[in-house]
């Protein structure tokens, strides 16, 4: 019954650790972090030790898991995946937080 | 207009940026227009249709209610739906009048942003609220990296991070109201109990996401860093749309799965009117147009919610009316700055100056547009502060006195501020004679004696302001509205009639 609350909390501190970084990289594996964190706090919502398997046969459906947080998560993760590949994106083309070189594009950083 | 047209509103700006990007150039460009055209008129329709019938509602496919995606329009959502369409179109109009809309993919992503603030304002539902709010994220990332120079690429991070953060935020207190409460259909959780403190913790983290979004202080820091490094429309458009969206859900949460939670309106009303205070200061540090003008939305953010804090129905319409005149002026200070840049080139109080009379109509509609903000007539921010002030001289002796001290000494802090604007900007000495042009950073381009700004540049600005004028002129029909939309929020019976079909 802790092992969810325990795991989430776990998550979202990492995760917030790795916000605390400027750079981009460590800041979309500290979102991707953040959000597993949220994922697991909806599935507890629903799907959590006390419910059984929500499959056909497996039991009463009175005592199955909750099907809506799944789905609910699913969205969330669709959404997260999106977000990921476009700040990875950002964090090429962008500037280089690590080592504070710029790119050489002809273009005045300082403006 | 009957319910089941209401998922349109999401479908049709969808399809249309989908078919946007297919056909790029001027069918696009036609879709861009039409867009927003529809939903204003979409809105108008909502609003007449809500004069005799309260609540419009449909469940997506058919499902029962509880299961099914839930799209329900209020006098609320109608107000919001007309009036964010209006302020997207005419950021759609200045965009295509300085050729940003050619752009490949800008009518895509701005349709695309359109659907998602319809979803969010006609949705009945806290799970799909987060699904709308991401809809309108996502092509805002883009449009910040596409809009942008190095730099806002730099500053579009600053963006796309604290929303991300904050959508987390909000999905884990949706997965906590649905785990007290069973449900995240609004229409259910108004029977929730209130008084729970679970339930109350979960609502609480569904505020505090909205509240980090809507720019209140002192979670207000990256709005003025973020809003003035995208260009003058993408920001004329965000400020129209992003803040107030959130805004909305808050009056919308706030009212119906928490009743008013009358026991915090101290807490509340000293930080909105913080917020008023420190956006109406905040100004003054600034150097460019467009970021003091940022401040003085997070202002704009604090008497809208002023609003929320003191709850009555007077309250609810008050801060409702001011978010209406808020972004129909912001709208149009936020153009005219944008066209001044087009022109000039530069937005910053150094490059400019003596432009009152090089430009006569833009200097006008300025002032107009800042004595709004200030709150003096003739223009829609004198009913909006005078709405604030009647529904605040309701309230007992120290809430009184809270309210009236912070609306006055913010407005002073907003008139310092616009007086200093309108002296960098419009006063002095004409520009060719103007000696620091020219020096450091700002310098480079040279204007051209006889460049003017074009008359439908200023045209989108002057389609706002002209509506916030009429406000000042007939202010009666607006006000009915938000009075109506502020009686739908505390009597829920309707609408929890019509979505739940009890």
């Amino acid at each position: 019954m802790t092992v969810l609350p325990i795991t989430a909390g776990i998550l979202v501190a990492g995760g917030v650790y790795l916000l605390c970084h400027p750079s981009l990289v460590r800041i979309v594996f500290g979102i991707t972090l953040l959000s597993h964190g949220a994922n697991v706090v909806l599935l507890s919502a629903g799907v959590s030790a006390w419910r059984g398997e929500p499959l056909t046969g497996a039991g009463s459906p009175r005592e199955a898991g909750d099907p809506l947080p799944m789905a609910f998560v699913l969205t969330a993760i669709v959404i997260t995946l999106a977000v990921t590949v476009f700040m990875l994106a950002l964090a090429r083309v962008g500037r280089d937080d690590d080592t504070r070189h710029l790119p050489d594009t002809g273009e005045d950083h300082r403006a | 207009m009957t319910g089941q047209l209401l998922p349109l509103m999401v479908v049709v700006p969808l399809l249309g940026a989908a078919l946007g990007a297919l056909v790029p150039g001027t069918v696009a460009r036609i879709l861009l227009l039409l867009g927003p055209m529809l939903t204003t008129t979409g809105g108008i329709a909502l609003l007449v249709t809500h004069r005799d019938t309260p609540v419009l509602a449909h469940n997506v496919g058919g499902f029962v209610p509880g299961i099914a995606i839930p799209f329900v329009s209020d006098m609320l959502s109608a107000v919001m739906l007309t009036v964010t369409g209006l302020a997207t179109l005419a950021c759609v109009l200045f965009a295509l009048s300085v050729g940003e809309a050619r752009l490949r993919f800008f009518p895509s992503l701005v349709l695309m942003l359109s659907a998602g603030v319809n979803g969010a304002l006609l949705t009945g539902d806290l799970f799909n609220l987060f699904v709308f709010i991401e809809v309108m994220l996502l092509p805002s990332y883009a449009l910040i990296a596409m809009t942008g120079s190095w730099r806002r690429l730099g500053i579009g991070r600053l963006f796309v991070v604290v929303n991300l953060v904050t959508s987390t935020i909000l999905l884990i207190g949706v997965g906590l109201v649905y785990g007290v409460a069973g449900s995240v259909n609004i229409a259910v959780l108004t029977e929730a109990d209130a008084d729970d403190p679970r339930f109350q913790l979960a609502v609480a983290m569904v505020l505090l996401a909205l509240v980090i979004k809507a720019g209140v202080v002192p979670v207000h820091g990256w709005l003025p860093r973020a809003y003035p490094a995208t260009s003058a429309a993408v920001m004329a458009l965000f400020s129209a749309l992003h803040t107030k969206v959130a805004i909305y859900a808050i009056f919308r949460i706030h009212q119906s799965v928490l009743d008013g939670a009358t026991a915090w309106m101290t807490v509340l009303l000293v930080l909105f009117t913080v917020t008023m205070l420190v956006g109406a200061y905040g100004s003054l540090g600034e150097r460019m147009i467009r970021r003091s003008l940022a401040w003085q939305m997070v202002a704009g953010v604090g008497y809208i919610l002023v609003g929320v804090g003191i709850g009555t129905q007077l309250g609810l319409a008050a801060g409702l009316f001011y978010m209406v005149h808020h972004i129909l002026v912001m709208g149009s200070l936020l153009l005219c700055a944008g066209a001044i840049e087009h022109v000039y080139r530069t937005q910053q109080f150094v490059g400019l100056s003596g432009l009152m009379r090089r430009e006569p109509l833009l200097a006008v509609m300025m002032a107009l547009g800042m004595l709004s903000l200030v709150g003096f007539p003739p223009s829609s921010g004198f009913f909006g502060k005078v709405g604030i002030a009647r529904a605040a001289a309701e309230l007992d002796g120290f809430h009184i006195w809270l309210v009236f001290g912070a609306v006055l000494l913010a407005s002073i802090g907003t008139l310092v501020a616009m007086s200093r604007l309108w002296t960098e900007v419009f006063w002095g000495p004409p520009l060719e004679e103007m000696p620091s042009r020219g020096k450091g950073r700002t310098d480079a381009l040279v204007v051209a004696d006889d460049a003017r700004i074009r008359l439908r540049t200023l045209a989108p600005a002057g389609l706002l302001l002209a509506t916030s004028l009429a406000i000042f002129l007939v202010p009666g029909p607006l006000w009915e509205w938000c009075l109506q939309a502020a009686e739908g929020l505390q009597d829920l019976a309707p609408y929890v009639e019509a979505v739940t079909g009890k």
